[in-house]
């Protein structure tokens, strides 16, 4: 290398190269703050600040919130209506508040009382903020200088009022030495009410009085303050030249560059919906963008006229993405120490298309049309050619700047207007209401020396709007954290003292009637509560819905296979579908009736956008009229009409191939599947997991489960989280045929897992948000265990219905009264109606974890709330070998869940997407806000809007050793409790005990209240309410 | 009751019946008692029914009585004999207005019941509703217009309500800049709409279709000015209609339109409001059999909006733009049938059209779900064989159209560059001057307005 380039002066080389890895590296760690989120497709949820999860929880959202100018906690008015409605409460206040003040809190604050104290008030009653002419109006029109504010006690305010009163009479009327201070502070004030009458003032006069007064005194003493107090903290500087021309001028030089820059994007990462490719497509971002811009016509206006000159001199001089971005860089005068944060700010612009290229980039190499490497450098690239001329265009149009693009940021800095100087009376507010509420007299406040002044408006803006939004959060988590494990632990020792249902401990040995094994989903829960409820005798288990068959997966009308697995899970084995083999013609003959109408609906579906295919799909385009009236004012009809003709085309019946024939997995026709020991080995994996053993009912379900819906682009993300965002039913059909393979059972049972002959698994399907449930291969099921099932059944069918009208108390537009079979029929018509934008809630309200035995949890009420994950502790080893292998995962994908839903509703518009409404799919890779916007990642409004933004708290049947091991050995979830974006705490069911991992230490729960509401059944708990419910124990399970 | 009562009942009726919606939900917020959503939906529902089976019992009254065209008159409101002006209202129900009206209130009633679930809790759902009364009552008054006058009081509605529609999330500020450009461009056509009414009024001495139009019912009417007033009040007349059709030079707006929720981008721009233009060409075809050189200047037009519409659908990666330039294609082609001098086509293509762009316009959203399972259907990805004229044109022109299809046109920066920019700078300048004077007679700084804060200080709303 370095012979090579002896001729060339070696150190300007060198320099080259490392300032391009400079570039590159500061791209690639820019990328790591981009979105994450794949195309929408395949919907996968996750930490939306996963780049910030090396901070703690509190440091990262702010950080976070910084970076892409968004909320860290939701709205401090949103929070004081929780307050209000007893969603949190005072008490959780001061005991977030002592709790995180920790020796601070007694510390005293000039003359006004504790630090505490000060704070909490501020906490608790709200004051006024606002642009100051919003509160000057507020003092000049409303009662604000007349009455009290309606929080503050009567003793309070009756005792400022009869002090002031005194203090007037002494010292005002007298001519007494302490009259000059005071007259010299509130003179004016004083000398604008009718002395004479004095004496027969009412009391409403002395109230107007006290107030005028106390105004007077806190607007002094905040601006003796401010002398000494800067007025405006250093805010962080944006580095983008817009942002220093936007902050000038108003003017948006990012409008100029987003019109060229979106379609651009869009049309490049296009995943087959154009009909004619972008050109060049094959050379690259970089390369196509100059092609495009620089090879056609000039252009007909000046901006279109730079970018045609600026894109003809890139080709003409041939520079690469990283010469041109270097050049940019310097043409706008960043220097090598901003180098980064200029790249970072830069992509973040368009986070969301710059995501979305650089995750096809690096993630989807399944993608029709995949995107090669470099192509976010090339991005970037683009992106400052554009900012520059962008920047240059709108500096020279609005302030006239025609100089090197370098002093910009400069002369931009001298337009700046100066920042109003005085205090404005926003800073007087906080004061006048805290003197207000703490009772803090006019007369006292007169004397106080500008430190003492200094010292509270110091303190009053320490405790800064943030600062208070996040106490308020925790608290609310305290309420929320505090009354789960409050009923978990009463309701242990309930049961334990008095066991009613089944199984009872003490009747351990009796078997229930049959075993039900759903995922761990939150949504499963109350269908879960609900069969139990339906049926004593019945068991429930939960673990992740893919039931440990990861697999690739083939359905018999799928035209390509996807997996069906957690994402972080690469599966080796390909299983499809196929019909039985005696109706292979028939399948065939299906399958080309299908492919016709398919094409069929292709052409139609393309060639009424064409112009000669428009013209007669549109002339006969008054046949449109009837599907489009019917399935808007019939959709369930129409969805029945659909099927039955959609039944025509079906395939028939079918089966998995599921036992492979060759040694390797792969796709190919012998490859699929897998091996007797590979099925053995899943299927102990999964029976040891959950705890069943020994334990065997003769009939034992698993369901899989998944959502479906119209008109709904985040279908993916409705569907089973552990099955990559698709459905989980072929799981739970493959893992019940293997667990019937008698090979598989004899393995099993050398290796000391005896599964009784008597014992039947069946594996269906739970559709959440119709409630449906369906079961695959019954014809497989033995005629001895018919009855079995017919009960199991009978009690689905009633279970289906009782879930769904638990769901609909969720649902405004679902009346309260209705019934379980009306309810049901809701639910069916949501998931077929096109003009539903909420076929269910998915995970709205995630909040609990639980991992344990069903025994302590059963026939608590835990309102739709809880992830559930079964294990038994007593069938682990000693180091919980099992237990961290259930774990690793549903740590991580439960946080995944709570934190995206988390940010999303804290920050819909920045975090999430938005509204659903003006949604508008673009390249078949995501969503835009209406016409022309960034890609939005993310959930939506009314994806979030019944959601509290509460960090999940996982409730761990185990002891501190063992968890503390695991925590220490995994570093996922060891960055993800010990950053506290998750709440942990372990249970001892012996004990009914709860230690709570605070800071890395073991902290035993006490609770508050022993007492549980018991009623009688769900409904009777849930019944006529909308809003999230405390728990309950219910009787009947 | 005797044939004419009840054709005036039920003609009263339909008209009523939008109006009484409006003012329904208009005085309900305005004293402050908004109607809740289960209302506001019933009302609608009921207002649409009774609409539609009103016109539904003209139409059946009009093929039993083979009564062809049947006015309406509910007088003049405005009567100013000095200036030779009055303020005629009057509707007609004809073989064009009746299927017009049909599909207005079919199609809108759809909606309305989409609408009445897609927007469940939305803060705005009153809004919405407001605006959909106020585009029902535009819709319906420029269908039946009698005379046109008329027409333009119905023709203002549809652009208000469609123009607020555009920006109903008017927390963004996309919406809002793509709202204030849909209403200049109606500005424009209405401004166009306004001078070739006055025109008329001044060649005929009323509003009236009737008097224009002569003798005989649509589609037979003869004009009754001569050919050269023809041209100009049709040219007049055509740029109104292009504005609101957008066809070329306009169509810039259409794809920015695609802001609301998906329902009014269905019934607004894939089917209703867009056809417009083209309804109002087909009222006064007499006008354009009038002169030559306006048919083929409306065929020039509609062909080439045709044609560039098609062009900017194939390359578009969003569904709903690719709808809203496939829209605009059929248009073009419609009012290009409607200057071949045909009448019944491009009714039954109107009707046709607006039917299907809105079926898939509410569909919209499932566009992936309809990809994936017509490649499950077909077994493989969707490809198309590159078309053939794709394989015969050459490289550089190729990048050529896809570049003029991809800019939509070049259409918007044009008319920003060249039509707007003068506009602002001299408008700048007179500003200027005027500022001159104040300071000049003020003896110093005369704008308040100079010290308002761009933006207002909000340093802890954030984060």
């Amino acid at each position: 290398m370095a012979l090579k380039i002896a001729d060339e002066p070696v150190t300007g080389d060198v320099g080259v190269h490392s300032q391009h890895a400079a570039v590159l590296h500061a791209v690639k760690h820019a990328a790591h703050l981009l979105p994450s989120q794949g195309p929408i497709t395949v919907f996968v949820h996750h930490n939306t600040l996963h780049a910030f999860e090396d901070l703690d929880f509190e440091k990262g959202v702010e950080a976070g919130g910084r970076l892409y100018a968004c909320h860290a906690y939701l709205t401090e008015e949103k929070y004081r209506q929780m307050l209000s409605r007893g969603r949190i409460r005072v008490a959780d206040l001061e005991a977030v508040l002592i709790d995180d003040l920790a020796d601070e809190a007694a510390l005293f604050v000039a003359l006004f009382g504790t630090r505490y104290a000060l704070r909490l008030a501020m906490m608790q009653f709200p004051f006024l903020t606002g642009p100051d002419e919003e509160l000057r109006w507020m003092i000049a029109e409303t009662d604000a200088l007349r009455r009290f504010r309606p929080e503050v006690e009567p003793s309070i305010r009756d005792q400022m009022i009869n002090e002031t009163r005194k203090w007037v009479l002494r010292d005002l009327q007298e001519n007494t030495t302490a009259r000059k201070p005071a007259i010299d502070v509130v003179g004016d004030v004083w000398e604008q009410f009718d002395r004479r009458s004095i004496e027969s003032w009412s009391d409403q006069a002395w109230e107007t009085l006290v107030l005028n007064f106390l105004w007077r005194v806190c607007e002094r003493g905040v601006r003796l303050a401010y002398e000494q107090l800067p007025l405006r903290e250093a805010q962080q500087e944006s580095r983008r030249h817009r942002d220093a021309l936007m902050r000038v001028t108003g003017e948006d030089a990012d409008i100029l560059v987003h019109d060229v820059l979106i379609p651009f994007c869009a049309a490049y990462v296009d995943q087959g919906f154009a009909d004619w490719e972008l050109p060049d497509r094959h050379d690259g971002f970089y390369a196509s963008f100059l092609q495009l811009y620089g090879n056609s016509f000039a252009s007909p206006t000046r901006w279109m006229g730079k970018l045609h000159g600026e894109a003809r001199r890139l080709l003409d001089s041939g520079q690469g993405p990283l010469e041109s971005i270097e050049e940019s860089l310097g043409l706008l005068g960043v220097n090598q120490t901003e180098r980064d944060e200029f790249i970072a700010q830069s992509l973040l612009a368009l986070r969301g298309w710059a995501g979305m290229i650089w995750q096809l980039e690096t993630e989807a190499e399944w993608a029709p049309w995949p995107v090669p490497e470099g192509c976010l450098i090339e991005y970037l690239a683009i992106r400052l050619i554009l900012d520059r001329l962008a920047v240059a265009q709108v500096a020279q149009e609005a302030i006239g700047f025609n100089g090197p693009l370098s002093d910009l940021r400069a002369e931009a800095a001298r337009h700046a207007r100066m920042q109003a100087s005085n205090p404005s009376d926003g800073r007087v507010f906080p004061v006048f209401h805290l003197a207000q509420v703490r009772g803090w007299k006019p007369e006292d406040l007169q004397h106080l020396s500008q430190e003492h002044w200094v010292t509270l408006v110091r303190e009053i803006n320490e405790f800064s709007a943030l600062e208070r939004r996040r106490v308020f959060h925790l608290a609310f988590e305290r309420k929320y954290r505090n009354e789960i494990l409050d009923a978990v632990i009463a309701h242990a020792k309930s049961r334990r003292a008095d066991p009613v249902g089944d199984p009872k401990p003490t009747r351990k040995s009796t078997v229930p009637d049959y075993q039900i094994v759903c995922c761990i989903d939150d949504r499963e829960e109350s269908f879960r509560r609900h069969l139990e409820e339906c049926d004593p005798r019945c068991e429930t288990f939960g673990v992740a819905g893919f039931f440990g068959t990861a697999m690739y997966y083939k359905g018999v009308a799928d035209a390509h296979f996807k997996p069906l697995c957690p994402v972080a899970v690469k599966p080796l084995h390909y299983v499809v579908e196929e019909p039985l083999f005696s109706m292979q013609a028939d399948a065939d003959f299906r399958a080309g009736a299908r492919r016709r109408l398919g094409h069929a609906t292709h052409q139609a579906h393309y060639r009424s956008r064409t112009f000669l295919g428009g013209v007669i799909t549109t002339l006969a385009g008054s046949l449109a009229a009837f599907p489009l009236v019917a399935r808007i004012l019939f959709p369930r009809l129409t969805a029945r009409i659909r099927r039955w003709a959609g039944g025509m085309v079906r395939p028939p019946m079918t089966q998995l191939r599921l036992e492979r024939l060759d040694p390797e997995p792969g796709q190919s026709n012998g490859q699929l599947g897998y091996s007797i020991d590979e099925m053995a080995n899943i299927v102990e994996g999964v029976l040891l997991a959950i705890g069943l053993k020994g334990r065997w009912s003769r009939l034992v379900a698993f369901l899989g489960h998944g959502s479906s819906s119209l008109n709904n682009p985040h279908e993916s993300a409705y569907n089973c989280g552990a099955c990559s965002g698709s459905r989980g039913g072929p799981n739970a059909r493959a893992f019940a045929q293997m667990a019937n393979d008698f090979r598989v059972r004899t393995r099993l049972a050398q290796r000391g897992l005896t599964i009784p002959e008597d014992t039947v698994f069946v594996g269906g399907y739970h559709d959440t948000a119709t409630d449906s449930v369906t079961f695959a291969d019954l014809d497989r099921l033995p005629v001895s265990h018919r009855n079995d099932f017919l009960r199991l059944s009978a009690t689905i069918a009633e279970v289906r219905a009782r879930n769904a009208h638990e769901r609909c108390r969720r649902f405004v537009s679902a009346r309260l009264d209705l019934s379980p079979l009306d309810a049901l029929r809701h639910v069916e018509g949501r998931a077929e109606d096109l003009s539903q934008a909420r076929p269910e809630y998915n995970h709205a309200t995630n909040a609990l974890c639980l991992v344990g035995r069903r025994e302590w949890s059963r026939g608590l009420f835990l309102d739709r709330r809880a992830f559930m994950s079964s294990y038994d502790p007593s069938q682990d080893d000693i180091r919980g070998t099992i237990l961290e292998g259930i774990l690793r995962p549903v740590i991580p994908v439960c946080a995944g869940i709570s934190l995206e839903y988390y940010f999303s509703t804290v920050d819909v518009e920045g975090y999430g997407c938005g509204s659903k409404l003006p949604h508008n799919i673009t390249s078949l890779v995501g969503v835009m806000s209406g016409a022309a916007s960034d890609l939005k990642p993310g959930l939506s409004a009314q994806m979030t809007e019944i959601h509290e933004a509460l960090r999940i708290l996982f409730l761990v049947e185990t002891t501190p050793e063992v968890i503390a091991r695991i925590i220490r050995e995994n570093e996922q979830i060891s960055r993800l409790v010990d950053g506290n974006w998750v709440q942990l705490a372990v249970f001892d069911a012996d004990t009914s005990t709860i230690h709570r991992y605070v800071d890395g230490e073991f902290v035993k729960h006490e609770p508050e209240s022993h007492e549980l509401p018991q009623v009688a059944s769900s409904f009777d708990w849930y019944r006529g309410r909308r809003d999230n419910l405390g728990v309950a124990e219910i009787s009947s399970s | 009751m005797n044939l004419d009562t009840a054709f005036f009942m039920l003609g009263l009726t339909v008209v009523i019946s939008p109006s009484a919606l409006l003012a329904m939900m208009g005085a309900s917020s305005l004293v402050g008692l908004p109607l809740s959503e289960r209302w506001l939906a019933r009302f609608t529902q009921a207002a649409v029914a009774l609409g539609l089976v009103g016109s539904l019992g003209i139409l059946f009254l009009m093929l039993v009585t083979d009564q062809r065209n049947v006015p309406v008159e509910l007088g003049n409101w405005v009567l100013i004999p000095e200036q030779h002006f009055q303020f005629h209202l009057k509707f007609i129900f004809d073989r064009l207005s009746v299927p017009f009206a049909i599909l207005t209130f079919v199609l809108c009633g759809t909606i309305g019941a989409f609408t009445s679930r897609y927007l469940h809790r939305e803060a705005g759902y009153g809004r919405f509703f407001l605006f959909y009364a106020l585009f029902l009552l535009g819709m319906t008054v420029a269908t039946l217009a009698g005379t046109i006058e008329t027409l333009f009081l119905g023709w203002e509605l549809v652009g208000l309500s469609s123009a607020l529609l555009v920006a109903y999330f008017h927390e963004r500020p996309n919406p809002v800049r793509n709202g204030q450009r849909v209403w200049t461009v109606y500005r424009i056509a209405d401004a166009a709409f306004l001078i070739a009414a006055i025109s008329l009024h001044h060649l005929t001495g009323a509003g009236d279709f009737e008097a224009l139009m002569g003798s005989g019912p649509w589609p037979e009417g003869v004009a009754s000015i001569s050919s050269s007033h023809a041209l100009s009040v049709g040219l007049l007349l055509l740029l109104a209609a292009a504005g609101k059709s957008a066809l070329i030079p306009f169509s810039g707006w259409l794809p920015r339109a695609m802001e609301g929720p998906t329902p009014s981008s269905a019934v607004f721009y894939g089917s209703l409001s867009v056809h417009l233009g083209a309804y109002l060409l087909l009222r006064v075809s007499p006008i354009l059999e009038a002169s030559l050189l306006l048919s083929l200047a409306v065929v020039a037009l509609g062909l080439a909006s045709a044609v560039f519409g098609s062009m900017a659908a194939r390359v578009q990666v969003d569904i709903k733009s690719a709808l809203a330039f496939a829209s605009l294609t059929q248009v073009g082609i419609i009012v290009a049938e409607i200057g071949c001098g045909l009448r019944y086509i491009p009714l039954i293509h109107i009707i046709g059209h607006a039917c299907l762009r809105t079926l898939q316009f509410l569909r919209a959203p499932t566009l992936l779900q309809d990809y994936h399972s017509m490649e499950n259907a077909i077994g493989a990805r969707l490809t198309r064989p590159p078309s053939l004229w794709v394989r015969l044109v050459p490289d550089r022109a190729r990048t050529w159209l896809y570049r003029i299809s991809m800019e939509r046109g070049f259409l918007d920066t044009i008319l920003d560059e060249y039509v707007v920019k003068p506009f602002l700078a001299l408008f700048r300048w007179s500003d200027r001057m005027e500022r001159r004077w104040t300071d000049l007679l003020s003896g110093g700084e005369s704008r308040e307005s100079d010290e308002a804060k761009l933006h207002p200080a909000s340093p802890e709303e954030f984060l």
